[in-house]
């Protein structure tokens, strides 16, 4: 281990001196499942509500999150319409639903509370002797078994750029055992770089997103037991939240595309340490969940209006990004909306009656698309 | 400011980075390797061997490279057709046989008989020249062949003669003075030599027919296509290269008066090793006599050096084949690899704090975000691509610019139809009317040209005077952005950047160094003279009413300055404007006495904050793509209304750049506002409220029309 990283070092120093990347420097071409199209665009939007967040199928119907609140949506011809409102004390940061009727909403900087079902009113706000401040995803496993994860030590959500340019590595995963209510959580897996999205792998064990290092781990059990594996790496994106789909498979919302720039100025530490002093996180060289609203945003040589017209193929700070995956977390398809579109920052995707929804937080918008038929069709 | 910010200012104001780019431009740079390898050589040899540099010692060096050197020269010419001429060694030993034959045992006269040599020289150059240049054979082959033939011939006359030319010798003193004879203590045949070298030196960079081989080697078919006569070419220089190893060896004759069975073995190789070792390309097209000098001078002093120490032949020579290869491996890398170098030493950063960016967001701010751009009227939508600056006539005639390189110009009053109105071949960007009505306009990558009312073109000037101290020649115009005139009819143009291209305009933004100026051009005497340096992209110029200064822009600094060309304070550069929310392009007058000003692009923080570390922009130069860079965000601008004294008056915004993404001018005509942009593909037209609706930019210039 020792050696490798001293290799590593000495790697890294020479490929400075050259003037080229090493692998970790360089971003993956979209190509394959991945190519680039304008699927997303295309999908009708049944829902305009700013700051839209995790969808999570429940009950009959849908929930939603949106800044402090979260709405139940029902199905109202070509939309979904709100049908009931819930206020909460913070920003809901996540929300994770029961089939048998349990709801756990993650609250930014304060922790996760049950809402529904048989435990409702508990609520965890301390992982391992430290605050829950930033439950980016949750998951029941059966009506007493919760999982979280905890995105960063010590930033909220809403911080998330803050993460990532600081090289935050501290996020973990954590087993809550709702039957005892004595019992403290338990790590499943830390030193993750901000764990955003779980799901149950079907064979046991659990799939996590791994925001910053662009990868899908997977987690056999308690962190004894098995390390976390890398499963999927080099994703051309920021994976998020997973979400299951009923045909076998997984729905992977990647939230903001990687960017050559970006992974540079993560070397740049100077820089870095500058920009975030002094700057406002909306104007960073960073990736975003929507860009273009300002002119304080930086832009790219690539991104400039030519004859009045932004190219779909420029660099973006934001992106849609939806992966429909195979069981093993592969990607095999995908649904975009490229620099130039108007779904980007795609959180959370769900499924319900044979329909998919994905919720754009970046543009506060949810849009739909019927696979009743078209199930396992590869998109053009 | 941090810590070390300091530090960092004064280093990059006083140690100018960006001339290792601009000396890697220079073609002479390819002789620095072996000049600096000559030197050491030189110095160490001088250090180890006692009276390497005494008179004695360097007159023979003189002498063997007077020889030697001739050889070399030759075959760098052929190196530089495309060719390689290994038969040189055998050529100079058949001419020492020949000479010693003529003079010493036929006892010709000297003169007759160096006239034979060098035409047996020159047949046997016709041989080669003949069999690659017009038969079309391999050269190496070829060359091969030729110089067993002419070794074969030499070994079989030398072994009839070689009692006859050990016994005889030669009275004359032409003879004598050819080969030891010296003129104000230089050899006499190193003065050939040096005579020679020079002749060619001005052939081959100077003149027609060395122009004409280099082509020949660098481009065969491109040359032929050029229509020079390649084969006549090729033959000419096998020639060239044997009638001057005839002469070398006419002098080693002259100069040892006896040959041997030895006499020029190797020799081919210790030429191609000089050849080499000097920078002559063996791929061809690139070489030159100075090359061939530095490289025979080296091969000359490390052999005589090795010979010096006693070291024996043969492994003088396994040394010089070592040298050979090491020659070809860092001549093929530094071919391969100079512009990969160039390229990434060219863009050097400077480093530029800016003041802290003023608030648009602050509704008190004259810079107040407005949308009142957003509804302007569009004009030729989809029928012209990048009209830089547009301009109107006494008659309402609208007048832009293309990056097809027209100038188009729309019909008044309503501008719906359109012709073109002059072909320049650039594009057209500033733009201004002299008294008379001459269309001036500055051509990005030409220079300042003249249209007049009848459509003729004339170039008025490209260059300008040559700075003092620059590297790289800065006398042609590589930018020329914005014109206006004075009142006494003088013309005074920007020029953005002598650095980069118009289509890099972003690099240099990224460099954000003092590379425009201010140029004048003075149409009673045709001078064009630089009046202003170190402008950090110069850009938009506008006459002030007080008719003894002007405007102009300078826009990574977001700023607007004023230089005086008349008046008391005559040559003088005045701020006026220090911080601007974005970077300023073309100033023009308005018709309430104020100025208006485009910017073409708003300042972020994330690029402010850049520009104060320069190195940071020198690592994202080389390692991300260009269309990756930090870049002005550009898809927003603005115009601005600014008075004599540099207050400002107004701002106009299109937030999110819906209908004008860019505005680098805007020009007002009878109570509106035109707006043009470099990448737009549209004029907008702007309804000035309450502006005179018979004011005209004509008038205010120049007086009504009597």
């Amino acid at each position: 281990m020792g050696k490798a990283v001293v290799i590593a070092v000495f790697r890294r120093a020479y490929a400075a001196f050259r003037g080229f990347d090493d692998e970790t420097g360089s971003v993956p071409m979209m190509d394959g499942p991945l190519r680039p199209n304008a699927l997303l665009d295309a999908m009708p939007v049944v829902l305009t509500l700013p700051d839209v967040d995790n969808l999570s199928a429940w009950r009959d119907g849908l929930m939603c999150s949106s800044g402090r609140e979260a709405f139940r949506l029902v199905r109202s011809k070509d939309s979904l319409a709100i049908a009931e409102r819930h206020v909460f004390e913070g920003p809901v940061s996540c929300l994770a639903a029961e089939r048998g009727g349990g709801l756990a909403v993650g609250l930014d900087g304060q922790g996760v509370i049950v809402v529904e079902g048989p435990h409702a009113g508990r609520k965890i706000s301390e992982v391992g002797g430290q605050p829950l401040s930033c439950p980016t995803a949750a998951l029941f496993d059966g009506p007493d078994r919760l999982v979280i994860a905890n995105g960063a030590a010590s930033v909220t959500t809403a911080d998330w750029k803050r993460d990532l340019m600081e090289h935050g590595a501290s996020g973990a995963v954590w087993d809550v055992d709702l039957a005892r209510a004595e019992a403290a959580p338990a790590l499943l897996a830390g030193g993750l770089a901000f764990p955003s999205g779980l799901a149950l792998a079907p064979n046991g064990g659990l799939f996590v997103s791994e925001a910053w290092r662009h990868q899908i781990v997977r987690i056999e059990g308690r962190i004894v037991d098995a390390p976390p594996r890398a499963l999927v790496r080099d994703l051309p994106g920021y994976p998020g939240r997973i979400s299951p789909r009923r045909a076998g498979g997984f729905w992977l919302a990647m939230f903001a595309p990687r960017n050559q720039l970006v992974e540079f100025v993560l070397r740049e530490h100077e820089y870095r340490r500058r920009m975030i002093d002094n700057i406002d996180p909306a104007y960073w060289i960073a990736p975003a969940l929507s860009s273009g609203a300002s002119f304080l945003e930086p832009i790219q040589g690539g991104a400039r209006k030519k004859l009045n017209r932004l190219k779909p193929w420029s660099p973006s700070w934001s992106y849609g990004l939806v992966a429909r995956c195979d069981a093993a977390m592969r990607p095999i398809a995908s649904f975009h909306s490229r620099a130039d579109g108007r779904v980007h920052g795609v959180t959370s995707c769900c499924e319900l009656e044979g329909a998919f929804y994905a919720a754009a937080k970046g543009s506060g918008i949810v849009v739909a698309m019927d696979i009743a038929g078209a199930e396992g069709e590869t998109p053009a | 400011m941090y810590s070390g910010d300091v530090l960092k200012r004064l280093r990059y104001r006083y140690l100018p980075g960006h001339l290792i780019g601009e000396i890697l431009t220079k073609r002479w740079i390819d002789n620095a390797i072996p000049f600096l390898t000559l030197i050491i050589v030189s110095a160490v040899f001088g250090m180890l061997i006692p009276g390497f540099f005494s008179a004695n010692a360097l007159g023979d060096l003189g002498r063997q490279f007077a020889e030697f050197g001739l050889i070399v020269l030759g075959l760098t010419i052929v190196m530089i057709s495309g060719g390689i001429d290994l038969s040189v060694a055998s050529v100079f030993t058949l001419s020492v046989l020949l000479s010693l034959i003529g003079v010493n045992i036929e006892g010709w006269p000297v003169l007759l008989t160096a006239a034979m040599v060098l035409a047996v020289g020159a047949a046997c150059g016709a041989i080669n020249g003949y069999l690659v240049g017009y038969l079309r054979l391999r050269a190496f082959l070829t060359t091969l062949v030729t110089l067993i033939i002419f070794r074969s011939i030499y070994d079989i006359v030398f072994l009839k003669m070689s009692t006859a030319i050990i016994a005889s010798s030669s009275d004359s003193d032409l003879w004598a003075y050819i080969g030891n004879g010296s003129v104000l203590g230089a050899p006499a045949s190193l003065i050939v030599t040096v005579v020679i070298a020079i002749a060619w030196h001005v052939v081959l960079s100077r003149m027609r027919p060395g122009w004409r081989l280099t082509a020949v080697g660098g481009a065969r078919r491109s040359a032929y296509n050029a229509g020079i006569k390649v084969r006549r070419t090729v033959f000419l220089a096998y020639v060239w290269s044997s009638l001057l190893s005839a002469l070398a060896g006419f002098m080693f004759a002259a100069r040892i008066g006896s040959t041997g069975a030895d006499t020029g073995v190797g020799l081919e190789v210790s030429a191609l090793t000089a050849a080499v070792l000097g920078g002559n390309s063996l791929g061809g097209g690139r070489g030159s006599v100075a090359k061939a000098v530095m490289g025979a001078l080296l091969v000359l002093i490390i052999s005589d050096g090795l010979t010096n120490f006693g070291v024996s032949g043969p492994i003088n020579s396994t040394v010089l084949g070592c040298v050979l290869i090491l020659a070809v491996f860092v001549d093929m890398r530094w071919l391969r690899n100079r512009d990969k170098w160039l390229s990434k030493v060219y863009v050097s950063p400077a480093y530029l704090a800016l003041p802290p960016l003023p608030s648009a967001y602050n509704a008190a701010s004259p810079y107040a975000l407005n949308n009142k751009l957003r509804s302007v009227e569009i004009i030729g939508l989809g029928q012209i691509e990048g009209p830089e600056d547009v301009i109107l006539d006494r008659d309402d005639n609208l007048y832009c610019g293309t990056r097809l390189g027209d100038i188009v110009r729309f019909f008044g009053p309503d501008h719906q139809r359109h012709e073109v109105f002059a072909h320049i071949g650039g594009h057209p960007l500033g733009m201004a009317f002299d008294r008379v009505g001459n269309l001036l306009v500055c051509i990005g990558g030409m220079g300042l040209y003249a249209v007049a009312p009848d459509k003729t073109v004339t170039k008025l000037t490209d260059e300008t005077n040559r700075s003092l101290f620059s590297v790289v020649d800065d006398s042609r115009l590589r930018l020329a952005d914005d014109v206006d005139v004075a009142p006494d009819g003088r013309v005074y143009f920007s020029e953005a950047t002598v650095r980069y291209e118009q289509e890099e305009w972003a690099t240099d933004a990224l460099e954000s160094r003092g590379n425009g100026r201010m140029i004048c051009y003075d149409p009673r005497t045709g001078a064009t003279r630089t009046i202003i340096h170190k402008i950090v992209f110069a850009n938009g110029v506008c006459m002030s009413k007080d008719g003894c200064s002007f405007f102009f822009a300078e826009s990574w600094t977001c700023s607007i300055k004023r230089y005086y060309f008349d008046g008391p304070k005559r040559g003088s550069v005045e701020p006026l404007i220090a911080n601007l929310p974005g970077y300023p392009d073309n100033i023009n007058r308005a018709s309430d006495g104020n100025y208006w000003a485009a910017l073409l692009g708003m300042r972020t923080p994330a690029l402010d904050l850049a520009l104060t570390m320069p190195e940071f922009r020198r690592r994202m130069a080389r390692r991300v793509a260009p269309e990756l860079w930090l870049y002005p965000n550009i898809n927003t601008g603005c115009v601005i209304k600014f008075d004599e004294n540099g207050r400002i008056l107004e701002s106009l915004w299109d937030l999110g750049g819906e209908n004008h993404p860019m505005i680098t001018s805007m020009r007002e005509h009878k109570g509106y506002l035109y707006l043009g942009g470099v990448s737009n593909n549209r004029i907008g037209r702007y309804k000035i409220d309450g502006a005179d609706p018979t004011w005209t930019a004509q008038d205010d210039y120049w007086g009504k029309p009597s």
